[in-house]
């Protein structure tokens, strides 16, 4: 599924959306200061007159929609599989699901009209993932793609969003619950709980690509100022080191790369 | 103790890039708050905004960490407040875990390899952020850890959560307060890396339940926790020796 056509759909009523919201945001200035939010209904809606008044957000916010559409989706036919979860994990994968249902209110009341609809999806990934439903190690390791990808996709908007504090306030808090989420999930796998090239766990590898940075912005190399002061004790001293960096940072990224892994998991749009 | 202040090796200057009109409006904000302020407001105000580089320093020392006459640790305004705010977090896990690792008994194996680890990669985010801030840096802090129960694996790991719970919530209220999109994308990286830790800390209290994904900590809405600066801060606070000021921090 091309998922630049489902999104390139919402660009053509960003024009409207920016009169909407322009018209709202100038309401806003002369009536009301933007404080105290504590239900629902009164954030989303102090948010919604907040959405900057371009189109970044919109396409943001609703980039993020897709995938929290196909996390809830995910998570809720998991569930409603019998025997698919253990008992002892159930818990977990409720929480989970709770969250990322909550996550799509949250972005649609937000986008309001200019939310996208919830498309169809296939969890096979195109036929590659057959036992998704029916094999609980498959299903950890979707679980976990979908998490992680997550992660980067949030972090690689962040800057995007950078016009409103509140708005970007949103989006750094649904990143920090995915990312405890991909923990969760790598726990449960046995897996370390930080995000590298080198343990992926069997998911797509193109959703850890480029996560071994050991040189953050220009800083002088991380690895040799830090490696008399470490306290592990690996067998391969020089590898755990550069570990240790590359562990120590999630890397981003872009849309154009998260939606081309997410594609194969989208089917069409209603 | 002495640990917890380990050789700092030479570094390189790094450069993040500079955001000069921002940052000169910090100054023309925090006029009159102290005599100190207002000197380097005049002095800001003569220089060229172009040479004004908050993060890397040089034309904007001033806007660093300041050490009161009372030892009082100013952390600063703007983006270089945040980054010692994030720099005192950091110092504050490591040694946290570094006089867990030295002191705490009871400790299974397993405990002391995720003690080392976490340990590791915080300090890594201390010596990151000691060389993004370079002379902007407030000084090595010292800890009092007399409140925490080190006597057994919950004392140490509840501690751990607390700490690691705080971290996310300081990042997710400080990222939308910072200037420089470069200083954004640095937290940005470093927040999901907390709360990965904070998960795995709360799973060694309570694995696989909704207290491990920090339901206590997130709201109805899906959000996450977060502190503003000065909130964070001050919840460190008790930890740290000497007095924090969060006077010219950047509030919402």
């Amino acid at each position: 599924m091309n998922l630049f056509a489902i999104l390139s759909d919402i660009e053509k009523r960003d024009a409207e959306a920016y009169e909407r919201i322009a018209f709202s945001r100038r309401k806003l200035l002369k009536t009301t200061a933007y404080a105290a939010v504590g239900t629902t209904t009164l954030l989303t809606t102090t948010l919604n007159k907040a959405f900057a008044a371009n189109s970044e957000v919109v396409d943001v916010f609703n980039f993020a929609l897709l995938l929290e559409y196909l996390e809830a989706e995910f998570y809720a036919m998991g569930l409603a599989r019998p025997g698919l979860i253990p008992e002892s994990d159930r818990m977990v994968f409720m929480k989970i699901g709770e969250h990322e249902q909550q996550h799509v209110q949250l972005l649609k009341s937000l986008l309001g009209a200019d939310a996208i609809a919830k498309p169809m999806f296939d969890f096979t990934g195109g036929g590659k993932y057959p036992t998704v439903f029916s094999d609980y190690q498959t299903f950890l390791v979707l679980s976990q793609s979908f998490e992680d990808l997550g992660v980067r996709a949030y972090k690689g908007q962040a800057p995007r969003l950078k016009g409103d504090k509140q708005i970007l306030q949103t989006a750094l808090r649904i990143h920090s619950v995915e990312a405890r989420h991909a923990a969760e999930v790598r726990l449960i796998r046995g897996l370390r709980v930080w995000a590298s090239e080198q343990e992926t766990g069997g998911a797509p590898k193109a959703i850890y690509e480029g996560e071994n940075l050991v040189r953050q912005h220009d800083l002088v190399d991380l690895v040799s100022v830090t490696k008399p002061m470490i306290k592990q004790q690996g067998g391969n001293t020089e590898q755990t080191d550069t570990e240790i960096v590359r562990e120590s940072f999630d890397e981003p990224l872009s849309k154009e790369k998260v939606l081309a892994i997410a594609g194969p998991f989208v089917k069409a749009t209603p | 103790m002495e640990k917890l202040n380990e050789q700092q090796p030479v570094k390189s200057r790094p450069t993040i890039p500079a955001i000069p009109s921002v940052e000169r409006r910090m100054f023309m904000r925090q006029l009159g708050l102290t005599a100190a302020s207002v000197t380097a407001l005049m002095t800001a105000c003569t220089r060229e905004v172009t040479d004004v580089n908050p993060v890397t320093g040089r034309a904007s020392a001033r806007m660093g960490a300041s050490v009161l006459p009372d030892g009082t640790i100013d952390l600063g305004s703007g983006d270089i407040g945040i980054a010692n705010l994030a720099y005192s977090l950091e110092q504050l896990e490591t040694a946290f875990y570094a006089t867990a690792l030295e002191r705490a008994t009871g400790l299974s194996a397993q405990d002391r390899k995720v003690l080392e680890e976490l340990h590791d990669h915080e300090l890594v985010h201390r010596e990151f952020f000691k060389g993004i801030l370079t002379n902007n840096a407030i000084p090595m802090l010292e800890f009092n850890f007399s409140n925490i129960n080190f006597n057994d694996r919950y004392g140490v790991f509840d501690a751990a959560q607390q700490f690691e719970n705080l971290g996310v919530a300081a990042y997710n209220g400080a990222g939308p307060l910072l200037e420089d999109v470069e200083m954004l994308k640095l937290a940005g990286k470093i927040v999901s890396v907390e709360a990965r830790h904070a998960t795995l800390t709360l799973n060694m209290l309570r694995p696989k339940t909704y207290f491990s994904l920090g339901h206590e900590l997130i709201d109805v809405l899906g959000r996450d926790w977060f502190r503003t600066p000065v909130e964070a801060a001050m919840k460190a606070q008790p930890f740290i020796k000497q007095k924090l000021s969060v006077a010219n921090l950047p509030t919402y």
